[in-house]
């Protein structure tokens, strides 16, 4: 150990302070953190009988999840429309990202508050406002039946899968451009110079420059805006239909109506192992690039 | 170095341990004096509560659920107000599972005015004068659907199940209302179920899944789109018809040649409340004639009391298609009594929604 011990030659405020430091912590860390994660796997073992903690040991909702397609399916459908939710964040904001870290000069700091400006709002709201968007007689549908595109409004937007992942592309655009901005921000303009000198087109300079020196801000981005899409609930619910219900509603549903807590909690416990393994793999990859650099 | 690294680690968790010991009684308080009361949305105005508002200013707290078995989750996780608001198919179960006491029927002072029909319910009678349940309201569940965009409509449940209309229709998300109807359609007893018959109305429901644009207990969401003509027939209570013909919205709340179906629902004491008093005033005043008019004139449901019903117009009740009976209207419906399946029909519902 390095530091001294303070106890030594302080009385009893800095005891007090150091109880007041890390209170929040352990509280947070053991009462949030480990107690609820070892409620959850203890309940995910339990039988269901309608008691509040369940009866016996079992390892028979674990099977269910396993056996029964219908779990791996909305699990793989998920999966899917989180990596499109993902996907299209990203690339819609890795240009943003690069005008803003390359030339944005003395607006920088205004655009990339402009860009959080939406979070201002609640989440809930941004969602309902793409409900209105998107909806039967929304801002979509007028502007192509009043353009003469539509004979009449289309179904087609709202209450379907794409409607999620557009939805959750525009909720989730900051969390893409932040990451994707400090890398490129950090980025010295002389290799875009050097790499100029030697003849690089400004495409190669980008394909072999710029695109890996931001490859961690990228996956970063991806992980942010991945881990909290997979378990998304209330967008397939507001915009999705019976069509897109997504792994979060099917948790909820089992902790609600169905009355089955233990399954639920297996569910949460399965779905964070998926997760668990795609972060693994994505960390892999950056380790795989990291040494190539 | 070990030992003084534990010592801090153990003063720490005493320090937390203390400090949430602190903090913990005060979060489990309830409040006290003002009742908590856990209703349908829709049922929180305060014109339902002129006579205990005036008498308690301010002493009430209102939450909302969207269907009673959402409730029922929500008090099995702890939530513990003194009133609750379920309808009469989950008395029985929700006694079953000590959720709910007595009220004492001496201390409602116009349980006489509650039609007999409501009063007499087998599964609201908890003995000795007491029941399980206050009746207070009761409607019907039907298909209300656009006049215009379906001019000939057939008066039957199975327009739920006309594949002309994918997409543009939507329907109750609970358990007491879309399977019922749907093991009506199959041709087989909502209330009694053996395991063929389970089979059959999932059959029904999955027939039904890919027609639907929702599943849903948020009725002005069905409603807006019922107006815009996204939907041209959705599965609504009596209310939605009103709100709609209010704003002048071409619909008409179907009488299906299976029977409509007629819920009643009502007040039960939430065990271990605190306030028994607050809480008998509520019910009494929700029993005046007053507050079931204005539950007739807002939501188009019928009261339980028959003061209610003497105190509005004829002419009001013909608009609402109301009888001054209830029994004439439930000799023409199915009533929702108590479903022995309740918890197989429950996770059969929320399977198939999911696409199971």
């Amino acid at each position: 150990m390095i530091f001294t011990k303070p106890d030594k030659t302080s009385g009893a405020g800095s005891v007090l302070f150091r109880c007041g430091i890390f209170l929040p912590g352990t509280v947070l860390g053991l009462g949030l953190v480990v107690f609820s994660l070892s409620l959850v796997t203890f309940f995910a073992f339990r039988h269901n009988d309608g008691s509040l903690l369940g009866r016996g040991w079992t390892g028979s909702n674990f099977l269910t999840i396993l056996t029964d397609p219908l779990y791996v399916r909305i699990a793989l459908r998920s999966v899917i429309l989180a990596g499109l939710a993902t996907l299209a964040t990203v690339i819609a904001a890795y240009p943003v990202a690069y005008c803003i870290a390359v030339h944005g000069g003395r607006y920088r700091k205004l655009v990339l508050f402009l860009v959080t400006l939406p979070f201002w709002t609640s989440y809930l709201l941004r969602v309902f406002a793409w409900k209105i968007v998107l909806a039967y007689n929304g801002v979509l549908n007028s502007f192509l039946v009043g353009t003469g595109l539509l004979h009449e409004p289309s179904l087609a937007f709202l209450n379907t899968p794409a409607a999620v992942v557009v939805t959750l592309a525009h909720a989730y655009a900051p969390f893409a451009i932040l990451p994707i901005y400090t890398a490129l921000e950090s980025m010295p303009g002389s290799l875009l110079e050097a790499a100029a000198d030697l003849g690089a087109r400004p495409l190669t300079a980008f394909r072999r420059i710029v695109l890996p020196y931001s490859f961690p801000g990228v996956l970063t981005a991806i992980m942010v805006v991945f881990i909290p899409t997979v378990g998304d609930y209330v967008t397939p619910a507001l915009v999705g239909g019976p069509q897109s219900v997504m792994i979060g509603s099917l948790i909820e549903m089992q902790f609600g109506r169905a009355n089955d807590w233990p399954f639920g909690a297996a569910l949460s416990v399965a779905v964070m192992l998926v997760i668990a393994g795609l972060i693994a793999l994505l960390r892999k990859t950056e380790a795989g690039k990291e040494s190539r650099l | 170095m070990k030992t003084d690294r534990f010592s801090m680690v153990a003063k720490t968790l005493a320090c937390s341990a203390l400090a949430l010991s602190l903090a913990l009684p005060s979060l489990a308080q309830a409040e006290d004096g003002k009742l908590s009361y856990l209703t349908w949305s829709g049922y929180e105005l305060p014109e339902y509560d002129e006579a205990y508002l005036k008498a308690h200013p301010d002493a009430v707290t209102i939450s909302v659920f969207g269907d009673d078995d959402d409730a029922f989750t929500k008090l099995k996780a702890g939530f513990r107000p003194d009133l609750a608001h379920p309808c009469y198919d989950k008395i029985a179960r929700w006694q079953k599972a000590g959720m709910i006491e007595p009220i004492d029927t001496t201390k409602i002072k116009n349980w006489d005015n509650i039609f007999p029909i409501f009063r007499n319910l087998p599964d609201i009678q908890a003995g000795d004068g007491k029941v399980w349940m206050v009746p207070w309201d009761w409607g019907n569940t039907s298909i209300l659907y656009r006049t215009d965009l379906l001019p000939d409509a057939e008066q039957s449940w199975n327009l739920l199940w006309d594949k002309r209309y994918a997409g543009r229709m939507a329907t109750i998300d609970a358990v007491h209302d879309t399977p019922v109807v749907a093991a009506l359609v199959a041709g087989v007893n909502p209330f009694d179920l053996s395991p063929a018959d389970l089979d059959k109305v999932a059959d029904k429901l999955r027939e039904q899944r890919p027609l639907m644009a929702a599943y849903t207990t948020d009725m002005t969401s069905v409603e807006q789109s019922l107006a815009s003509g996204a939907f041209v027939a959705a599965m609504t209570w009596n209310a939605s018809a009103v709100t709609l013909k209010k704003q002048g919205v071409p619909v008409a709340f179907m009488h299906p040649k299976e029977g409509m179906l007629t819920w009643a629902c009502g007040f039960v004491f939430i065990k271990g409340m605190k306030n028994k008093d607050l809480a008998y005033d509520f019910i009494n005043s929700r029993l005046e004639a007053s507050s079931g008019k204005h539950l007739i004139e807002n939501n188009g449901y019928g009261s339980s009391t028959s003061t209610a019903f003497a105190a509005e117009t004829p002419e009001k009740l013909k608009e609402l298609e109301l009888p001054a009976n209830p029994e004439d209207m439930l000799k023409k419906t199915v009533f929702t009594g108590p479903m022995k399946q309740a918890e197989e029909l429950a996770k059969m519902l929320e399977k198939i929604k999911a696409g199971g």
